[in-house]
């Protein structure tokens, strides 16, 4: 910088020198949701997801063992992809989730991938991290180093409001269990 | 070392071949990187950067059939709106002062060795430590100018003030900055 006081030209290189990459998953990211319609001041907010996880689990497990788990009314059987995020805690945001549901709302088929080829979206070069057929089941999913994160929030189900978070219960080995739920519901947190 | 963000290779020009998406796509390579790093300099951690990043993309997305570039730069227009969801974060959450080793995993490092790298980390992550404990016009300053990158004239165009009152308060926020740094730094 031009006239720059002497004494401060050393700091001055020094901060100039710093600089941070935005992970490049983050482009596709940005576009998937602008793309889908999405409105802003929905970001994630860290500071909410641990309390949120922490809930998040206690309902999960209580619905696991006394199984609560309520079908909704959903107009017809379609598939959601959400793209991209961190979900299997292997600090890149490079996986995404894909949800096929019946007219009821049951989840059919729940499937986490890893976008392999950048694309923002479920494609043929992806490789698959998980997949659950049919209703929720957490007994393969107890262990003692088990992990279970939340991701909140999101439009998970395709009806419109970011109120669906997703719980993705993994250990050193890999994923072994995800859901979906919404917050706010009628019936209350509603697990998918 | 002063690095340059990349560039552009295509301007669109206003036209029926450009879509909005072409126009999204150059704001995005261009001013993404000056705005993620001012983001970076006021924020310790990255994964809050790229949610308020995302955020501020989406809001020019959104807003981008109502730009007025008669009335200013895309660049002033964009760091409006960033500024804007940065203090619109700050207000409803408390933003950490401390910046964890951990957390500058997406700084740029040339380092040809992994202790060079840790060091790199060390130093830059007391001094944005130190950054974090300045007042928020200082911490302002040095974020529009040492995270974008941006030239004196710039930062008066995108604070709309004088260039000579950037450069006094800039180099006040650097003597501010510097007495709260160790002095082997």
């Amino acid at each position: 910088m031009k006239n720059l006081p002497h004494d401060l030209e050393d700091l001055d290189r020094f901060l100039s020198s710093i600089r941070f990459h935005p992970r490049a998953s983050l482009e596709p990211e940005i576009f998937g949701r602008w793309r889908r319609g999405e409105a802003p001041g929905n970001a994630r907010r860290s500071w909410l997801r641990g309390a949120l996880g922490v809930s998040g689990l206690v309902v999960l497990l209580t619905a696991g063992i006394f199984g609560v788990v309520r079908p909704r009314l959903w107009p017809s059987t379609h598939q959601v992809d959400r793209c991209c995020q961190d979900l299997d805690g292997g600090g890149v945001a490079d996986d995404g989730i894909l949800v096929l549901a019946d007219a009821s709302d049951n989840v059919e088929r729940l499937t986490l991938y890893e976008d392999r080829d950048l694309s923002g979206t479920f494609s043929a070069g992806d490789s698959l991290r998980f997949t659950r057929h049919g209703v929720l089941d957490t007994v393969g999913a107890q262990g003692a180093d088990m992990t279970t994160t939340e991701f909140c929030c999101a439009d998970y189900d395709g009806d419109g409001p970011t109120d669906d978070a997703l719980i993705v219960m993994h250990d050193r080995t890999g994923i072994s269990m995800a859901a979906i739920y919404e917050h706010g519901h009628e019936k209350g947190v509603l697990l998918r | 070392m002063n690095p340059e963000f990349p560039k552009p290779a295509i301007v669109p020009q206003p036209g029926e071949s450009t879509s909005a998406e072409d126009v999204c796509r150059f704001w995005y390579t261009t001013y993404s990187g000056e705005v993620y790093n001012y983001l970076r300099f006021h924020l310790p951690s990255a994964d809050t950067a790229e949610d308020i990043m995302a955020e501020t993309f989406l809001k020019v997305f959104r807003s981008a059939a109502t730009f007025d570039p008669s009335r200013a730069s895309a660049r002033v227009w964009i760091f409006s709106i960033a500024r804007n969801t940065l203090h619109d974060f700050a207000r409803r959450a408390r933003v950490r002062r401390h910046v964890s080793l951990g957390a500058l995993r997406d700084l740029a490092c040339d380092a040809p060795s992994p202790e060079e790298r840790l060091i790199w980390e060390e130093e830059v992550a007391g001094v944005l430590e130190a950054v974090a404990l300045l007042e928020e016009g200082d911490r302002e300053m040095i974020s529009l100018r040492y995270g974008s990158n941006l030239s004196v004239a710039m930062i008066a165009e995108v604070l709309a003030i004088r260039e000579p009152t950037v450069r006094t308060r800039l180099w006040r926020a650097l003597k501010r900055l510097r007495a709260r740094l160790p002095e082997d730094t």
